[in-house]
C-alpha cells in the first residue's frame, strides 16, 4: 500500500503512526521545510487488528509530487544555497520514482492537508491517474487538528472516493481511517 | 526535431552530425531535444545562463536521468517531462511522466533509442 499525494500533506507523518501504533517503531524523519522524503521508504509486513480481523501489508511511503520544485523556497525557510539546490534535485529524482512506483501498488492512500486548496493539478492528476489503472484509493485529509481544515471541501473535490479526515500528527480518527483500510484493502 | 547542446547553448538541427560527435562549439555530448515550437523560448531562456549555470545544470540533469559523464555516448535529453529553469528550480510536466512518455533518449553508434517507459515498469 502507498502513501502518495503533494509535498508537506503528512505522508511521512500517517507513515511514523501506522507504524509506531502496529510495529512500535517510526518510519522517517518529517520537517516543516517541503520534500523531506526524497526517496521511497518501505516497511513490510505491517500486521493492523480490527476484532477479530487481521489485515497484513507493506507500507510503502513516497516523495511528494510537485509540478514545481524551485531551491529559493527551501532558502526562505533557512537552508543554505548549496544545500537548498541539492534539496531540489533531490525531490525531482523523488517524483520521478514516485511515479515509477505506481506499478507496485495494490491500493494507495492519497494524503492530503485539508486546510488547502484541493483543486490543485497535483491532487487532479495523482487521483485521475490512479483510477486509471484501477488502484483502489482512498483520500486521507489530513491535518484536521487545524482550524483552516476543511474537510468538505476535499469531500465535494473527490466524491467518488472514501474520504477520512484525519489528524496524523495527534492521532484522531485513526481509527476510522484503520476500519476504512480494512474497506480498502479487503 | 532541433536539438540544444546543453553545456553551451548551441542548436543543431536534426540529424546533424554534431549529435553523435559531439558540438562543434565544445565537444559535449548532452543535448536537449527540443520541440521546433519551443525553439524561440529555449534560446532565450539558455541566453540568460552563466557558463558556471549551464556547467551546473549539465551535472545535474546528468544525475537525475542517471547518465554517467565518463561515457563517450552521447545522449539527448527529452526534457518535455521536466524542464530545468535554472540551476536549481524544476518544472515537471506530471501529465507527461504519468503517461510514462520516454524522458530520454539515448543515440549512439547510428540510432539507438533506449526505450524509458519499458524501464518504467521496473523496480531500481
Amino acid at each position: 500500500m502507498g502513501l502518495y499525494g503533494p509535498p508537506n500533506g503528512g505522508k511521512t507523518t500517517l507513515a511514523n503512526r501506522i507504524c509506531e501504533d502496529w510495529l512500535g517503531e517510526t518510519m522517517g524523519s518529517v520537517s516543516r521545510i517541503a520534500h523531506e522524503t526524497r526517496e521511497i521508504q518501505i516497511k513490510e509486513q505491517i500486521v493492523v487488528k480490527s476484532g477479530n480481523k487481521e489485515l497484513m501489508f507493506n507500507l510503502v511511503d513516497t516523495p511528494g509530487i510537485a509540478t514545481k520544485i524551485d531551491f529559493e523556497d527551501f532558502m526562505k525557510s533557512g537552508m543554505k544555497k548549496e544545500e537548498a539546490k541539492k534539496r531540489a534535485k533531490e525531490a525531482t529524482k523523488g517524483v520521478i520514482s514516485s511515479i515509477k512506483w505506481l506499478d507496485e501498488m495494490d491500493a494507495v492512500v492519497v494524503v492530503l492537508d485539508s486546510t488547502k486548496d484541493p483543486y490543485s493539478q497535483v491532487n487532479i492528476t495523482i487521483v485521475g491517474n490512479l483510477a486509471a489503472r484501477n488502484i483502489p484509493v482512498l483520500i486521507a485529509a489530513n491535518k484536521v487538528d487545524l482550524k483552516k481544515s476543511n474537510i468538505e471541501g476535499v469531500k465535494e473535490a473527490f466524491p467518488q472516493y472514501d474520504v477520512i479526515g484525519i489528524s496524523a500528527k495527534y492521532g484522531n480518527q485513526l481509527e476510522d481511517f484503520y476500519a476504512a483500510l480494512f474497506k480498502l484493502l479487503d | 526535431m532541433p536539438h540544444q547542446c546543453v553545456r553551451c547553448g548551441t542548436m543543431y538541427g536534426d540529424g546533424d552530425k554534431a549529435i553523435l560527435e559531439g558540438c562543434k562549439e565544445c565537444g559535449a555530448k548532452l543535448f536537449f531535444f527540443i520541440k521546433k515550437s519551443h525553439v524561440e523560448e529555449s534560446k532565450k531562456f539558455t541566453d540568460n545562463l552563466s557558463k558556471k549555470e549551464k556547467a551546473e545544470i549539465e551535472k545535474d540533469v546528468l544525475d537525475l536521468v542517471g547518465a554517467k559523464l565518463e561515457e563517450e555516448k552521447p545522449v539527448v535529453l527529452d526534457f518535455e517531462s521536466i524542464r530545468v529553469l535554472k540551476p536549481g528550480k524544476y518544472e515537471i510536466d506530471l501529465v507527461h511522466l504519468f503517461k510514462k512518455e520516454p524522458l530520454v533518449y539515448k543515440i549512439s553508434e547510428g540510432k539507438y533509442i533506449i526505450d524509458l517507459p519499458e524501464v518504467f515498469k521496473k523496480k531500481d
